[in-house]
């Protein structure tokens, strides 16, 4: 079992998503930084399918009632015992020792993993929160929840993976719907910079600075996914996150490619943002880069 | 327009099947859907009015596998709809016309609240497919003198179980949010609870009626 002391400020437990009932409407969910959660349970020793819990503000506090290798990964985050560990490494926690997750201004979500993982029971084939819909529910100081077995041991602390570099430039593929747009338009789409407005949640990053608005005529709306990056007729571009609807009826300008859709999702309303374009060998090198920093921080320990 | 595959991010296709609604493409994308999801099983579809987004893990299938496939499942055209579409059930959803948006809705459309009801209640609707939220079906066509434009102004919070009306169709809400639809009635019938073993009500390309109480 987990006990959590304190729950931050709206956290729940996700895992990489829900993606068994996208054609009956649900949303995927699922960590909004999907690196930072892999990373946190490699960290551990956990696979990649296993549950973790994405924090939005801290402080977060918990303990363990047996003894665990636990880590946490996103922006500007780290893990306080007895002192401040280093970002984005593992640790044994005995029996019963508290630990806190620190974030810092910057930071919107942060992700815990524990060794044997989340145990909650699966709704619809995922641990995946979406609290729109009642999957899940937001945690709260007092919660005990069950955790997987795990054998990991002092030997499995200490693992590293190199923190994401949580900059400004976003690498996105051109989009299913970029003809929609004039030249010039998409000339202006990748390159100007914008910036990421308050109304930003789970769903979407919402997007100010030059508008780009799209070709009149109307679109019959289709499937979407979490980096497209909407454009409503106001020109005011919408960048989906894990909560997104599975449908949606404005144009698609370009897709956030998978490995940066986290620094999409960790940007605070303020800070600005820039798409740089990229073809889909260079989206596939960037995934399996992650796979190799994943998988080495399994066999490293 | 000529249907096309084109990328949608690195681990997803977009067909496009058209730029217009028609019946016969909805079924179409659903077939499509169908064959991605059971026959080849390389990842999740979402089928739409008349596109499928066919998904897939880009590290275990290249990219340019998937294309193949889809561009395959394309060419096969219509021949897809029988066989790639599961049966289609009847759902009946029994409904009280005494939405906030009846009386105006009627008035728009020359109708009276009776005939509306009527209209609404008297044909079979096909679901098209799922989107907006968990369980919500577009249903369709409703009878063309019944005048369905969206509200101007959305609503901040429509209630689970709303019956609605817009744009030639008609759905249920399964969960309280904001929406633009014409509210006509409400249902008792859950559409969408997730600890059941049929989390939703209502699958796509299935039939649904609306019986008046």
């Amino acid at each position: 079992m987990i006990r959590i002391s304190e729950a931050g400020l709206r956290s729940t437990v996700q895992d990489r998503g829900r993606f068994g009932h996208l054609r009956a409407g649900v949303p995927p969910a699922g960590a909004a930084d999907p690196f930072a959660l892999a990373a946190a349970n490699a960290l551990v020793g956990n696979t990649d399918d296993a549950a973790g819990i994405e924090i939005i503000g801290t402080p977060f506090r918990f303990s363990c009632d047996d003894s665990r290798v636990v880590a946490v990964a996103g922006r500007d985050v780290s893990l306080v015992t007895r002192s401040r560990l280093p970002p984005w490494s593992s640790v044994f926690v005995r029996a019963g020792q508290t630990v806190t997750v620190h974030s810092g201004e910057r930071t919107r979500f942060a992700y815990l993993a524990v060794s044997g993982g989340i145990a909650t029971v699966p709704l619809m084939g995922s641990r995946a929160s979406y609290l729109p819909a009642g999957l899940g529910a937001a945690l709260r100081a007092g919660d005990v929840l069950p955790l997987g077995d795990s054998d990991a041991g002092p030997e499995d602390a200490a693992r590293r993976i190199e923190p994401t570099t949580y900059d400004e430039q976003v690498r996105a593929m051109a989009g299913p719907h970029d003809d929609r747009f004039e030249g010039d338009v998409n000339a202006r789409f990748f390159g100007e910079a914008f910036l990421v407005q308050p109304a930003s949640d789970r769903q979407g990053v919402r997007l100010g600075g030059v508008p780009i608005a799209p070709r009149a005529g109307e679109l019959l709306s289709c499937g979407v996914l979490a980096g497209a990056v909407q454009v409503p007729r106001g020109g005011a571009p919408i960048v989906l996150l894990a909560d997104h609807g599975t449908t949606g009826g404005y144009p698609v300008i370009a897709t956030v490619i998978a490995a940066d859709i986290g620094k999409v999702a960790q940007r605070m309303p303020g800070e600005s943002l820039r798409f740089y374009r990229v073809e889909r060998d260079e989206a596939l090198d960037a995934l399996r880069a992650e796979r190799r920093a994943l998988d080495g921080a399994r066999v490293s320990a | 327009m000529k249907p096309r595959v084109v990328p949608f991010g690195e681990g997803a296709l977009l067909v496009e099947l058209g730029s217009e609604f028609q019946e016969n493409v909805v079924g179409w994308a659903r077939a499509i859907a169908g064959y991605w999801e059971t026959i080849f099983t390389f990842g999740p579809a979402v089928p739409a009015y008349a596109s499928v987004l066919l998904r897939f893990d880009p590290l275990r299938i290249a990219p340019t596998q998937a294309e193949k496939v889809a561009a395959e499942l394309l060419r096969r055209g219509e021949f897809m709809l029988v066989a790639g579409n599961e049966p289609r059930r009847l759902i009946e959803i029994p409904t009280r016309y005494d939405g906030p948006d009846l009386a105006e809705t009627a008035e728009r459309s020359r109708l009276t609240v009776e005939q509306l009801v009527a209209l609404h209640a008297k044909r079979d609707y096909t679901a098209y497919f799922l989107g907006f939220m968990p369980g919500f079906a577009y249903c369709g066509r409703l009878d063309p003198r019944i005048i369905s434009s969206r509200l101007e102004r959305p609503r901040e919070r429509v209630p689970a179980g709303s019956v609605a009306i817009a744009d030639g169709q008609t759905s249920v809400y399964p969960l309280a949010s904001p929406g633009g639809w014409r509210l006509i009635g409400r249902t008792e019938l859950s559409m969408f609870d997730p600890s059941s073993a049929e989390p939703v009500r209502v699958r796509a390309g299935d039939r649904v009626r609306f019986v008046p109480l």
